[in-house]
């Protein structure tokens, strides 16, 4: 021990804080990927818009509704028959196409969907469900959005026994899943 | 040692040394971090998501008021500066529905339109639609699915490089287009001369039946189109047709208006003097601004177009045929029923269509 060391550092010292000090560096550079996480509202905000738009531009009639019942897209596939699949398939058809256009670049998207709608059944006073059409079957690993719209109804022709038999308007519900591929 | 004073030991150098190495790592992956935080992606996606709200939801400013207060589309381009915002929404409360004009304006792709021509260079867009000092990168693309056309404004977007964007699915108006074949108006009278009116009643094509903006005829907001077709073929024997006159006019007002565009023949150039002679078609383009100055501030804008035809043999003498004529006799009646309306009516006039479409808005 020599005289007059008072101030000094020792090596072990220094090494160990050293050693804190990266660690301290290392958890900081860990704890900002929390902050990345926020990127995905974006995504889920662009496919809610784009799916919202598609079912308010296909419950919109393309011509006008003087003097006629509300001729939409919409409207008129849900009045449709449901036992024959190809009324199904005029949902897919309408659908997938508009949310999977581009402008400039060919399709590097791939958005999935799954429908169906829900409305009260004036007979028993329940909720009913049917399934509308979907491009590929839900599993449950998705990361999904949902989007949905309400279209007023006069469905007693072709399905009497879904959402009760008179023939009244109703609301229906329609519930879109979308997720992407 | 006796006098170590302000030395420094291996000890202090050791630890002094591991400090600033980790220090420098620390500061040198800062940046890195930043990105993180400031995360580019998402300041051009929400920048993108703004403008194509703005566009797509919005009229844009001006809109119109009256003759004197037109909605931007319509400004000349001497008026540029007067043009807040650039939005293409038909009204505030039909979001998604886009007014062909204003989508015409926008792309400034309408050469007969002496609208405002906006450039991309000058910051035309960037200081109307996107609002920002930041000099983003932009390009805003519509594509018309039933028309497959694609308009575009803008810079094209780099292969490999991230950027915002934002899809908005809408409707484009397409506005009403009135049809009249020559052969579903004869009548009895017998002679050279024809006259053919059509009645624009913009008071009751406004204030009527229809409301909702998305399927209006509204002649201040859009163009009206009047296709008169089959003209030889009516009269199905050698002869020639001169449109020797075209008046436009007012219903209590005494003055005679020019008439806006006026085409022959599929011609693709207006023809501004008459007469002329036509082969098979006649068709007329009213502009909102071309009838904003004949329209009265008072209600009952009712205005005529009358044509006047002309028919004679190969030789040059006149010829007599049952030809296109709803004015029977003379003196002109503003109110004769045989005048075609131009109305909602959908045997006489093609309704509004909306037709599907796609507006992208790429920022980066």
């Amino acid at each position: 021990m020599v005289s007059g060391e008072g101030g000094q550092l020792y090596t072990i010292e220094g090494v160990a804080a050293g050693l804190i000090m990266i660690m301290t560096a290392y958890l900081v550079v860990n704890a900002t990927s929390v902050y990345t996480a926020g990127d995905t509202h974006i995504n889920d905000m662009q496919l809610e818009v784009l799916g919202s738009d598609a079912l308010k531009m296909m419950g919109t009639p393309s011509n006008t509704t003087m003097n006629s019942v509300d001729n939409s897209t919409l409207r008129t596939i849900i009045e449709s028959d449901f036992s024959q699949p190809s009324n199904r398939e005029r949902f897919n058809a309408t659908f997938f196409p508009l949310v999977n256009n581009r402008t400039l670049q060919e399709p590097e998207r791939f958005i999935q969907y799954t429908a169906n709608f829900t409305c009260r059944d004036a007979g028993d006073n329940s909720m009913k469900t049917k399934f509308l059409s979907s491009s590929r079957n839900l599993t449950g690993g998705e990361h999904t959005v949902r989007v949905t719209k309400w279209v007023i109804v006069n469905k007693i022709m072709n399905n009497p026994n879904f959402c009760g038999t008179n023939g009244i308007d109703r609301a229906v519900l329609v519930e879109v899943l979308m997720w992407r591929d | 040692m006796t006098d170590d004073n302000a030395n420094l030991s291996i000890d202090f150098l050791v630890g002094f040394t591991i400090f600033i190495l980790a220090f420098i790592w620390v500061v040198s992956i800062i940046p890195g971090l930043l990105i993180g935080l400031q995360s580019h992606t998402i300041d051009y996606d929400a920048v993108a998501y703004r403008t194509g709200v703005i566009l797509v939801e919005d009229p844009g400013y001006p809109v119109y008021i009256d003759r004197s207060n037109l909605s931007w589309e319509e400004k000349l381009k001497v008026d540029k500066r007067d043009v807040d915002r650039l939005g293409l929404a038909i009204s505030r409360d039909t979001p998604n529905i886009l007014s062909q004009d204003k989508v015409n304006g926008f792309f400034h792709t309408s050469a007969s339109y002496n609208t405002s021509a906006f450039t991309y260079s000058l910051g035309d867009y960037h200081k109307r639609a996107i609002f920002s000092d930041y000099p983003y990168r932009v390009n805003i693309s519509l594509r018309d699915i039933d028309r497959n056309e694609i308009r575009s404004v803008g810079d094209v977007i780099p292969l490999n490089v991230s950027y915002g964007y934002i899809s908005r699915i809408v409707k484009i108006k397409d506005p009403s287009i009135a049809t009249i074949n020559a052969s579903d108006y004869k009548n009895a009278d017998n002679v050279s001369t024809h006259k053919f009116s059509i009645l624009l009643n913009t008071t009751k094509l406004v204030l009527g039946e229809v409301k909702d903006p998305a399927y209006q005829i509204n002649p201040m907001k859009e163009q009206v189109m009047i296709n008169i077709t089959d003209l030889n073929t009516t009269i199905n024997q050698p002869v020639n047709i001169t449109l020797s006159s075209l008046t436009v006019k007012r219903v209590g007002d005494t003055n005679s208006y020019p008439f806006d565009e006026l085409y022959i023949d599929d011609n693709s150039a207006p023809q501004l003097l008459l007469p002329i002679e036509v082969t098979n078609k006649v068709s007329l383009k009213f502009k909102p601004t071309f009838l904003d100055g004949i329209m009265s501030d008072a209600e009952g804008s009712q205005i005529y177009l009358t044509l006047t035809f002309n028919l004679k043999d190969p030789g040059g003498n006149p010829m007599n045929s049952t030809f296109l004529n709803n004015t029977p006799g003379t003196p002109f009646n503003y109110n004769s029923p045989n005048n075609f309306d131009y109305n909602y009516n959908p045997n006489n006039v093609r309704q509004p269509q909306l037709r599907p479409a796609l507006l992208e808005v790429a920022v980066w």
